[in-house]
C-alpha cells in the first residue's frame, strides 16, 4: 500500500489521511490540537513609517504553551508581518511568501512593494479557503510611502491607517478608536501602539507576557524585543533545592561494551601549493 | 462508504444551545497543619478569554474557626455560600454555638448530593480547627463526595499546585525523606510560590491571592500579588 | 476515594464563547444601490464589514474600479468578492490590451457573470457592474447570488436592499439630471443603514460618464436625514 516514510516529500501539503481522519472524527476520536496564539497584535501608520506591535503568549486550550514567543516576522528587508491564529500556519505563510518576495527582487532588481506582499498573502490564503489559520497585520515602507493591511484566514485584506487582529483586538482597537490620529511622530505612534498592545495583554485573557515593536521608516527598520515586559515573574520565597540522591535509582547495571580500537597514523606531509 | 461522504457534506443544523452551566475560572487551595488551617484562592473572576473582575476572593468565611473555598461557575458559588450562610446561622440560633467544622464538612456533602441530578458545578474545600483544636482539610466534589486530607488544591490550576504539594508538602518521590510538618510561615510561603508558578502558566490564574489562615486566635487575612496578564 | 464528576466542567471547551467573530468568515452586510442618469451611471454602497457582530472594517470601499469608466460594487464574503474582482481585472486588462480599446460594460459583467455562476457551488457573491462605454453609454448589471446576469436601469443589493425595494420602485425615473441620480442613491444608502444593523459607517458614492469617474464621501451630517425617532 503506502511506500515506507524514507522517501523524501515532494513539497506541497501532504492530504493522504483526510479522508480517513474525517471518518474517525465523525466517530468522535478527538484529533491533537495546534497552537492557537490567542494573540493581540496590531499596527499603525505614522509620519514617515508604520509601526507594528505584538504580545508575546502563545497558549494551547487554558495553558499558556510559550512564554515569549515572537509573532512579528520577517518578511523583506522593508517589510514585516505580524501572525495570529494558528502558529504553525502564521509562521510557515510568512516563510514561504518571504521567499517569495525575495526571489521578486532578485528578479526585478527592485524592492518590494506591500502591496505585492499583500497580493501573494491574500491569494495563498483564498486558495486555502479558511484552512490556514493565518491572520495577519502586514506592514511596511515602500517606493508609494508606508503601507499597512489586515489579512483575514479567508483571504479578504483591508488597506486602513490602524489594524488590530488575534482575540485582543478588540482591547487594541479600543485604544487605536480612542487616540489614533494621522501623522503622529515616531515616539508618539510607538506609544500608541504599545498602549494597544498592553490593552490586549492585561484584558484578554489569551494574550499576555511582554509587547515586541518593529518601527519601520524608509531605509531603517529597528526590531525592538522586548520593547516592554509587561509582567515580571514573582520572586520566589523559598528555596526547592533538592539533597544529592532524593532522585531514587530504581536499578544500575554496568555493561562491558566490545570495541575494536584502530590507529592510523598521520604523517605529515606539505601542501600541495603548485 | 458513498452514500456516507454524501451525508458528510451535510452540516447538522445550527442551534441555538443553552447551557445553564459557565466555568468562570479560579484556584483554590487548602492546607491543614498541626495549630491551623489555611485556604488560599486567586481573585481572578474570568470567562471565556474575558476578566470579569481582579477582585473576586472566592474564600469564604463560614463561623469564627471554619472557612470555604468554593470556584468554579460563580453562579453556582453565589448560591451554594448563601445556602450555607442561612443553614449555619439556623444551627447557631438553635443549639447557642457555631457549628464544628466537621459538621459543617458533613452538610456541605449533603447540600451537594441534594442536588445529584441538576449539580452545583463548584469545586470546594473546608478548612479550619477540629474538636481538639488540631487543623483539618475537607475536599469536595460537585455532588457531595468528600474526603478528609492534609493538603488539596482545586479550580483551574488544581492540576499544576497538587503534584509540588504532594512533593513539598506529602514528600513524595522523595528518596529517603521523611515529610516533616510545615509552619504556618512556612505553608504561606510555599502557597505564594505556587500560585505564583501556576500564574505563570494558567490563563485562569492571576491578579491577587489572599491566603486566609485559621488557627485558635481566629481567622487571619494576607493578600498577594500576582501577574496581572 | 472515588470522585466521579471531578474532571472538569461540561463547558470548559467554551473557551470562544462569544468569540464567533474570530472564526466567521469576513462578510461584507451590505447595502448598494446604482442607477442609470441621462449621461451614465451612479454607483453608491455603506461602508461597513462585518465578522460575526465585530465591525472588522467601518470605512470599507465596496465600490471596486475595473477599468476607469467601469466598476464594481460588492456584497457578500469579503474574501470572495475581493479574490473575483482581482481576476476579473486581470481578464479585462488583458483584454484591453489584445483589443486596444476600452472594454464594454457587457463584456466585463459576463465575465463576472461566469465566474460567478461557474463557482455558484463554492462562493457567496451578489455584485453590481456598472460603468460607462462608447456603445450603450451608462449601463447597471445586476450579478445575484446564483450568478445570473441581468441589466436593469437600476439596481439595489446586499442586506439593507430590503428596505429599499418600496423607496427605489417610487423613486426611480429615467434620464435623471446628475443631481438628482446622486441624491436618489445617497437616500437609498442612507435609509438603508438607518435600518439595517450589518450596513453603517460612511456613503460612498461614484458617478461615471465619458469623462470617467467622480467619487464623493458622505459622512457624518452630510450623510441624509429622514424621519427618526428622538
Amino acid at each position: 500500500m503506502a511506500a515506507p516514510c524514507v522517501e523524501l516529500p515532494k513539497g506541497g501539503f501532504s492530504f493522504d489521511n483526510c479522508a480517513r481522519n474525517a471518518r474517525l472524527e465523525q466517530l468522535g476520536l478527538k484529533f491533537p490540537t495546534a497552537y492557537k496564539t490567542g494573540t493581540t497584535i496590531a499596527g499603525a501608520i505614522f509620519k514617515d513609517g508604520v509601526v507594528l506591535g505584538a504580545d508575546t503568549r502563545a497558549t494551547e486550550d487554558t495553558v499558556v504553551a510559550d512564554k515569549n514567543c515572537a509573532k512579528i516576522h520577517y518578511l523583506s528587508d522593508n517589510m514585516y508581518c505580524c501572525g495570529a491564529g494558528t502558529a504553525a500556519d502564521t509562521e510557515m505563510t510568512t516563510q514561504l511568501i518571504s521567499a517569495e518576495l525575495e526571489l521578486h527582487r532578485l528578479n526585478t532588481g527592485r524592492v518590494p512593494r506591500v502591496a505585492t506582499a499583500n497580493r501573494l498573502l491574500k491569494q495563498m490564503l483564498y486558495r486555502y479557503q479558511g484552512h490556514i489559520g493565518a491572520a495577519l497585520v502586514l506592514g511596511g515602507v515602500d517606493v508609494t510611502g508606508p503601507n499597512l493591511y489586515s489579512i483575514w484566514p479567508h483571504g479578504s485584506t483591508d488597506k486602513l491607517p490602524y489594524v488590530t487582529m488575534g482575540s485582543g483586538s478588540l482591547a487594541a482597537m479600543a485604544t487605536f478608536e480612542d487616540r489614533f490620529k494621522p501623522d503622529m511622530t515616531r515616539e508618539e505612534a510607538m506609544k500608541l501602539v504599545r498602549d494597544a498592545i498592553a490593552a490586549g495583554i492585561f484584558n484578554d485573557l489569551g494574550s499576555g507576557s511582554n509587547v515586541d515593536l518593529c518601527v519601520i521608516t524608509k531605509d531603517k527598520v529597528e526590531y525592538i524585543r522586548p520593547y516592554e515586559v509587561a509582567n515580571i515573574r514573582g520572586v520566589k520565597q523559598r528555596s526547592y533545592r533538592y539533597q544529592r540522591g532524593t532522585t531514587a535509582i530504581l536499578s544500575s547495571e554496568v555493561k562491558k561494551l566490545d570495541l575494536d580500537v584502530f590507529g592510523t597514523e598521520v604523517k605529515h606531509q606539505p601542501m600541495d601549493t603548485q | 462508504m458513498a452514500s456516507a461522504s454524501v451525508l458528510s457534506e451535510y452540516k447538522a443544523p445550527i442551534s441555538a444551545h443553552f447551557s445553564p452551566y459557565d466555568f468562570n475560572g479560579g484556584t483554590v487551595l487548602a492546607i491543614a497543619g498541626n495549630d491551623f488551617a489555611l485556604i488560599a484562592t486567586d481573585t481572578r473572576l474570568s470567562q471565556g478569554f474575558a476578566i470579569h473582575s481582579r477582585e473576586c476572593p472566592k474564600t469564604f468565611t463560614l463561623t469564627n474557626n471554619t472557612i470555604l473555598g468554593c470556584c468554579g461557575f460563580h453562579g453556582d458559588v453565589l448560591t451554594l455560600t448563601k445556602t450555607l450562610a442561612a443553614r449555619l446561622q439556623i444551627f447557631e440560633k438553635d443549639h447557642n454555638k457555631p457549628m464544628p467544622t466537621a459538621s459543617i464538612a458533613a452538610m456541605l456533602s449533603t447540600i451537594l448530593y441534594y442536588r445529584r441530578f441538576f449539580p452545583y458545578y463548584t469545586h470546594n474545600v473546608v478548612a479550619g480547627l477540629d474538636e481538639e483544636g488540631k487543623g483539618c482539610v475537607y475536599s469536595f466534589d460537585p455532588v457531595g463526595c468528600y474526603e478528609k486530607e492534609s493538603f488539596r488544591a482545586k479550580g483551574s490550576a488544581s492540576a499544576m499546585l497538587q503534584p509540588l504539594l504532594d512533593n513539598q508538602i506529602g514528600g513524595k518521590n522523595q528518596n529517603g525523606y521523611t515529610a516533616q510538618s510545615l509552619t504556618s510561615t512556612q505553608c504561606v510561603a510555599l502557597v505564594k510560590d505556587v500560585f505564583t508558578s501556576a500564574a505563570e502558566r494558567d490563563i485562569y490564574t492571576g491578579d491577587n491571592i489572599i491566603i486566609s489562615v485559621v488557627n485558635k486566635d481566629g481567622i487571619k487575612s494576607e493578600k498577594f500579588p500576582l501577574r496581572r496578564d | 476515594m472515588a470522585m466521579m464528576m471531578t474532571s472538569g466542567f461540561p463547558n470548559s471547551e467554551g473557551l470562544g464563547v462569544g468569540m464567533e467573530w474570530m472564526n466567521n468568515e469576513v462578510s461584507t452586510g451590505t447595502t448598494l444601490a446604482a442607477t442609470e442618469f441621462e449621461g451614465g451611471v451612479i454607483i453608491g454602497a455603506d461602508s461597513r464589514t462585518t465578522t460575526g457582530s465585530y465591525v472588522a472594517n467601518r470605512v470599507t470601499d465596496k465600490l471596486t474600479k475595473i477599468t476607469d469608466y467601469i466598476y464594481c460594487c460588492r456584497s457578500g464574503s469579503a474574501a470572495d468578492t475581493q479574490a473575483i474582482a482581482d481576476i476579473v481585472k486581470y481578464h479585462v486588462d488583458f483584454h484591453r490590451m489584445e483589443t486596444g480599446e476600452e472594454p464594454l460594460v457587457n463584456t466585463v459583467a459576463n465575465i463576472f457573470r461566469q465566474l460567478c455562476y461557474e463557482n455558484r457551488d463554492q462562493i457567496s457573491a451578489g455584485i453590481i457592474v456598472a460603468g460607462w462605454d462608447k456603445q450603450k453609454g451608462g449601463q447597471v448589471y445586476s450579478i445575484p447570488l446564483g450568478g445570473m446576469l441581468q441589466r436593469m436601469p437600476y439596481s439595489i443589493g446586499g442586506s439593507g436592499s430590503t428596505y429599499l425595494y418600496g423607496y427605489v420602485d417610487a423613486g426611480y425615473k429615467p434620464n435623471m439630471k446628475k443631481e438628482d441620480a446622486l441624491q436618489f442613491i445617497a437616500n437609498a444608502v442612507s435609509l438603508a443603514i438607518n435600518r439595517d444593523g450589518s450596513s453603517g459607517g460612511i456613503i460612498r458614492l461614484a458617478a461615471i460618464s465619458k469623462d470617467g469617474v467622480e467619487r464623493f464621501t458622505l459622512t457624518g451630517k452630510d450623510m441624509p436625514k429622514f424621519f427618526e425617532d428622538s
